[in-house]
């Protein structure tokens, strides 16, 4: 981290000292002016009054932002006005990321604004960096959230935290602009619980071995560099988790496609796929393990751009609506005398104001290296909370012109994500009561982590497979081998059931997914199903959305589950959902070109390759004569899953017979569950004799 | 009239035997009955080793009177204080005011909690490797807690090699004359209910059994005698017994075998288990018991739990839980502590079938390192042909799981 900078350094209790005065509370300047369109050299914010340069040395008891500031919010607004505005619909009905715009960050020095000079920044302060992001979101929420995600996610936890070789090769491009940052913290099965990672690294000497996914990252695929949270060791749960710096074009690292979201359209966002990606070493950042505190540390700096962001989209829809109150003539005046408006707009204008004090003070306090966790949350929180509210007003006042697509109802749609991300509104009421309360209870009540129990196996969603690739060579050798395996298995294939068994009593099922492009080629699912001697089944979107089979026939948790002994799944990634009704099944077989797709961690037998290969090599080899009726289903084997191993020495007492296990510990004497026996205090004594630790005996101890 | 008997030169076996108690600790039915065993060794002091149960204390005292044959008793050694072996104490110290008392701290808190009368008396407090003489014996003593109470020692008398070891190896079964171990066919006649005694009484301190067989180790060459409080004194074959206690003490079924235990309202389950019993045999197995739950006591099927590898769990569904005996059997195995056993189960309910559910998540979640066959035979209300399939592939599980136990206690070794 930079160094302190005493000057920036402001009272904690600042805030509540400060007496009403009426100036600090005056109506912005600009907004009573008549003009249609406020113009660009005189865009002073809304929410201040500018002073002069006289008075800069009482400025911050007036919490009014510096001259510098103001220049820099000018410049900023001039950019978003000529640069975005005119194409912001566009960008949103197109699903576009602004490239050239973003150049014009860097070009302006925007995209380092906090990163030192020393590293390729502007060397200015979190302040300036708020503003950005709330002087782009003012005109596009996605143009904003891409400075946001560069600068507090992708560039500041290798400015915090990285080496000074790691600063020289990725902060220095990121901080002038050449590249451009982003985070990759959320999974399938971890977002607000960081503890859920599965995406792993594997130490391989003078490199890790990446492996697994992230959803929704911003600036997912146009992002150069990506600062990625991987378990390094996943038996210590948040304690195992690290953080990686990771390249755009590293081997086996890919995009999944551009969601296609509800707003902030304009910022890309997309998996990360990682298929043994060779990370070197020398890309950790910080230690192994400290991950989690990277994230965490990270994240409270990303709520204050968040925070900006949200209050930026509030502040562009809240002038739009001031300047249409003032305009729509009804009854023969303008709306804006209406109470029913005018009364909204003073709300809108004191919450905004509200949020903007947040938010600063928030950005001051990180500045001055105070601690702001729980402040940033606030800001976040409220900012994003609020943003909903003012859009939502401001909709009204527009009345049926704001439900039309343009630049209300985007507003409207881009508010939405703010109180979603960088840590749910909820989310962040659980940092901040934590702040106020400390730790209360054991549980932590609803927002205490749901971190699995100590020793707890993680098993696939169908519970304990094989997990065999079968990679033997050609496609042909592939298939003899997966033929072979069914037979050893005890799998006849002789006998056969009718492809429209219902799944619920079929013992084969043979079922395809979007792997099969279109209608044409489902032949190639029916002939297999039949030289299985298996039923047809599908996935949800083979059924309901490619329509074909029926609905009724498509494996899933909210379709059809499947309990029968073969299941073999052909072009089906094994979304959570299809994979929940498969796990009775006594043996998967999946068939996918993506290597990735999470059916093959999933799996007894898997073969990658093109469905169109594979399926007919395989219906030949299964032999494509008429079957034999199969006799009453006979149920095979699953293993059970295994226990989990205990995760330290188990003690039994030799006054009681009283037994610890360090899973549980001891709650009566407030020994957390994970303790070990050797670390219980000395002075722990049997909670039901008393007896003293030297008395207890290890439960394996064997004395012949 | 005194009833003793000579154990070594001067230590005489001055206990008696007790038919008319029914069940021992007022809950394990002991039919063939039980004995209650007290030494008296006559050095340059007197001294005797642990007391007996309040129903035999007029006997016992004619029999102390008569070894001492007008000597002062000058020592009485706690070994442990339960009060099958301790109740007559209270006698015998009004009897005897000047004889000092040896025993462990915990010993004495157990004598005054229980209200013996050890004040006045001289009070020895022994701890581990500490050794006494009494003339030309000299004794140590070895603790061993919770074998199975807090206060118990085994004393060794270093001179004749005879081991005063409490409870352990003890047996039920009155002596009914017989003495030693070798007067008795031990393995035909009193195995069952010497296995039937321990794992029901000590059986979850297989730790605390190990502890103190590990000490017996170590000393082994220099014990000559195993007299323990109940049942038969040992002076051959000691490593037989031992082998057994490292079983029991391990949770090592001592043979491959099918234990099957059914719980059954109307027959239903019972011929479901009769008929997994006959598959079993026919493919050629045939080491099976079979109980019924509801009119087996418990210490009885215990004891197999502890002999047998392999147990069937077969129970009716009860409002919708496992049937109320077979639920108590699973408790009481759970709180003694087995483990290594291949279980399998057999489920029936006549229009919820929820036992073998919950017997699963009983065995997986509450039992310590049972492996539960994922083979399960469910009925509803009674077996029919249609589940012959089932049948077979369980009877078949059962054998092929054979072949994963082991019956060497090194083999469980954690």
């Amino acid at each position: 981290m930079s160094e302190p900078e005493p000057e920036a350094k402001p009272e904690p209790e600042h805030m509540a000292e400060v007496a009403p005065e009426p100036e600090a509370v005056a109506e912005p300047e600009p907004q009573p002016e008549p003009e249609p369109k406020p113009e660009p050299e005189k865009p002073a914010p809304a929410h201040m009054s500018t002073v002069e340069t006289h008075e800069r040395e009482v400025a911050s008891m007036l919490f009014k932002t510096t001259p510098e500031h103001e220049e820099l919010r000018m410049a900023i607004r001039e950019f978003a006005e000529r640069e975005i505005a005119p194409i912001a619909r566009e960008l949103d009905d197109n699903n576009q990321f602004p490239t050239e715009a973003v150049k014009g960050y860097a070009k302006n020095g925007w995209m380092g604004l906090y990163t030192p000079k020393e590293y390729g920044g502007a060397g200015r302060d979190v302040l300036s960096y708020a503003i950005a992001v709330e002087e782009l979101s003012r005109v596009d929420g996605g143009a904003g959230v891409i400075l946001s995600a560069h600068t507090s996610l992708g560039s500041y936890p290798i400015e915090a935290f990285g080496t000074e070789e790691q600063k020289q090769k990725y902060l220095v491009p990121l901080a002038k602009g050449e590249k451009i940052g982003a985070f990759g913290l959320t999974e399938p099965e971890a977002g607000s619980d960081a503890g859920g990672t599965e995406t792993t690294a594997v130490d391989k000497g003078d490199h890790y071995l990446v492996n697994g996914e992230k959803i929704f990252i911003t600036n997912g695929g146009e992002a150069d560099t990506y600062v990625v949270f991987v378990s390094t060791a996943p038996e210590l749960g948040l304690k195992g988790i690290s953080a990686l710096i990771m390249e755009k074009g590293m081997e086996g690292f890919t995009f999944g496609t551009h969601y296609d979201k509800m707003g902030i359209r304009s910022s890309a966002t997309a998996q990360l796929l990682f298929n043994n990606v060779k990370v070197p070493k020398e890309n950790l950042l910080g230690k192994e393990g400290m991950g989690f505190k990277i994230a965490m540390a990270t994240l409270d700096g990303g709520r204050i751009g968040i925070a900006a962001q949200a209050l930026g989209i509030a502040q562009g829809a809240y002038e739009k609506a001031v300047e249409y109150a003032k305009e729509r003539e009804q009854f023969g005046q303008p709306i804006g005398v209406n109470q029913g408006v005018s009364f909204k707009i003073a709300d809108m204008a004191t919450k905004l104001r509200n949020a903007r004090f947040l938010i600063y003070s928030a950005a001051e306090l990180k500045q001055a290296h105070e601690p702001y966790g729980m402040e940033a949350a606030m800001a976040k929180m409220y900012a994003s909370d609020i943003a909903l509210e003012v859009t939502n007003d401001a909709l009204q006042i527009f009345g049926g012109a704001g439900f039309l697509k343009g630049d209300m109802e985007r507003y409207y749609r881009d508010a939405k994500i703010t109180t979603i991300y960088e840590g749910t509104n909820e989310i962040q009421r659980v940092v901040i009561s934590s702040y106020v309360l400390g730790k209360l209870g054991k549980s932590g009540g609803g927002g205490g982590s749901k971190a699995p129990a100590f020793g707890a196996v993680k098993l696939p969603a169908t519970g304990v497979r094989k997990l065999q690739m079968i990679n033997e060579g050609d496609a042909q050798a592939n298939v003899d081998s997966l033929v072979a395996k069914l037979k050893n298995d005890g799998y006849d294939f002789s006998v056969g059931i009718p492809a429209d068994t219902p799944i619920a009593q079929a013992e084969r099922v043979v079922s395809g997914g979007l792997g099969i492009e279109n209608a044409d080629k489902w032949y190639l699912i029916e002939n297999l199903a039949q030289a299985a001697g298996a039923a047809i089944g599908s996935s949800r979107p083979a059924a309901e959305t490619m329509k074909y089979v029926p609905m009724n026939r498509y494996v899933g948790m909210s379709g059809q589950k499947f309990t029968g002994n073969l299941y073999i799944a052909c072009g089906i990634s094994g979304a959570k959902q299809h994979l929940k009704g498969i796990k009775d099944a006594s043996t998967i077989v999946a068939i996918n070109s993506n290597a990735n797709a999470p059916i093959f961690k999933n799996c007894d037998y898997g073969i990658v390759g093109n469905v169109e290969e594979i399926l007919p090599l395989l219906t030949e080899a299964l032999g494509t004569e008429e079957k034999a009726p199969a006799g009453p289903m006979v149920k095979m084997k699953r293993p059970r899953p295994p226990k989990p191993a205990p995760i330290g020495p188990r003690m039994v007492c030799g006054g009681c017979g009283y037994e610890y296990f360090p899973e549980k510990g001891d709650s009566e004497a407030e020994v957390a569950p994970g303790t070990q026996f050797a670390d219980l205090p000395e002075e722990w004594v049997c909670p039901e004799c008393a007896e003293s630790k030297d008395l207890f005996i290890d439960m394996t101890y064997r004395g012949l | 009239m005194h009833c003793v008997r000579e154990i070594a030169e001067d230590l005489y076996w001055i206990g008696a035997n007790d038919h008319r108690t029914h069940l021992f600790e007022n809950i394990h039915p002991i039919p063939q009955g039980v004995s209650y065993n007290s030494y008296i060794l006559l050095d340059e002091k007197t001294v005797i080793f642990d007391a007996v149960d309040w129903s035999i204390t007029r006997e016992y005292l004619e029999n102390i009177e008569y070894v001492l044959n007008g000597r002062d008793l000058d020592y009485f050694v706690v070994n442990h204080l339960e009060p099958d072996h301790c109740s007559s104490m209270v006698v015998l110290f009004d009897k005897y005011p000047n004889c000092g008392i040896i025993g462990t701290e915990k010993a004495f808190m157990l004598m005054r909690q229980f209200g013996y009368h050890v004040d006045g008396h001289e009070q020895i407090i022994v701890k581990e490797g500490d050794t006494f003489s009494f003339g030309t014996h000299t004794v140590t003593f070895v603790e061993a807690p919770m074998v199975h109470w807090p206060e118990v020692m085994v004393t060794l008398d270093l001179t004749n090699g005879v081991l005063f070891s409490a409870d352990a190896f003890g047996s039920f079964i009155a002596l009914d004359g017989k003495l030693w171990n070798d007067d008795v066919d031990y393995d035909r006649d009193w195995i069952d209910e010497a296995r039937r005694y321990l794992v029901n009484i000590v059986g979850k301190y297989g730790p605390h059994i190990q502890l103190v067989l590990g000490k017996a180790a170590t000393v082994l060459d220099k014990i000559k005698i195993i007299a323990p409080l109940h049942g038969l004194v040992w002076r051959t074959d000691l490593m037989y017994l031992i082998d057994k206690y490292n079983h029991w003490s391990t949770y090592t079924p001592e043979e491959k075998g099918v234990l099957i235990c059914y719980a059954s309202m109307y027959g239903g389950t019972e011929n479901a288990a009769q008929c997994l019993a006959s598959k079993i045999a026919e493919k050629g197995f045939t080491n099976i018991k079979m109980y019924d739950v509801s009119s087996t006591h418990m210490s009885y099927i215990i004891a197999d739990a502890f002999k047998y590898s392999h147990i069937v769990f077969a129970s009716v569904t009860y409002n919708l839980e496992i049937y109320p005996v077979m639920h108590s059997l699973l408790e009481e195995m759970r709180m003694l502590n087995l483990q290594n056993r291949v279980c399998a189960i057999i489920e029936n309910g006549s229009w919820a079938v929820k036992s073998g559910d919950l017997m699963a998540s009983f065995i997986e979640d509450k039992m310590k390192n049972m492996t539960l066959l994922s083979e399960r035979l469910s009925l509803a209300s009674t077996l029919k042909p249609d589940k012959e399939t089932e049948l077979d592939a369980l009877a078949q599980a059962i054998i092929d799981s054979m072949e994963t136990v082991s019956t060497d206690p090194a083999a469980t070794k954690a």
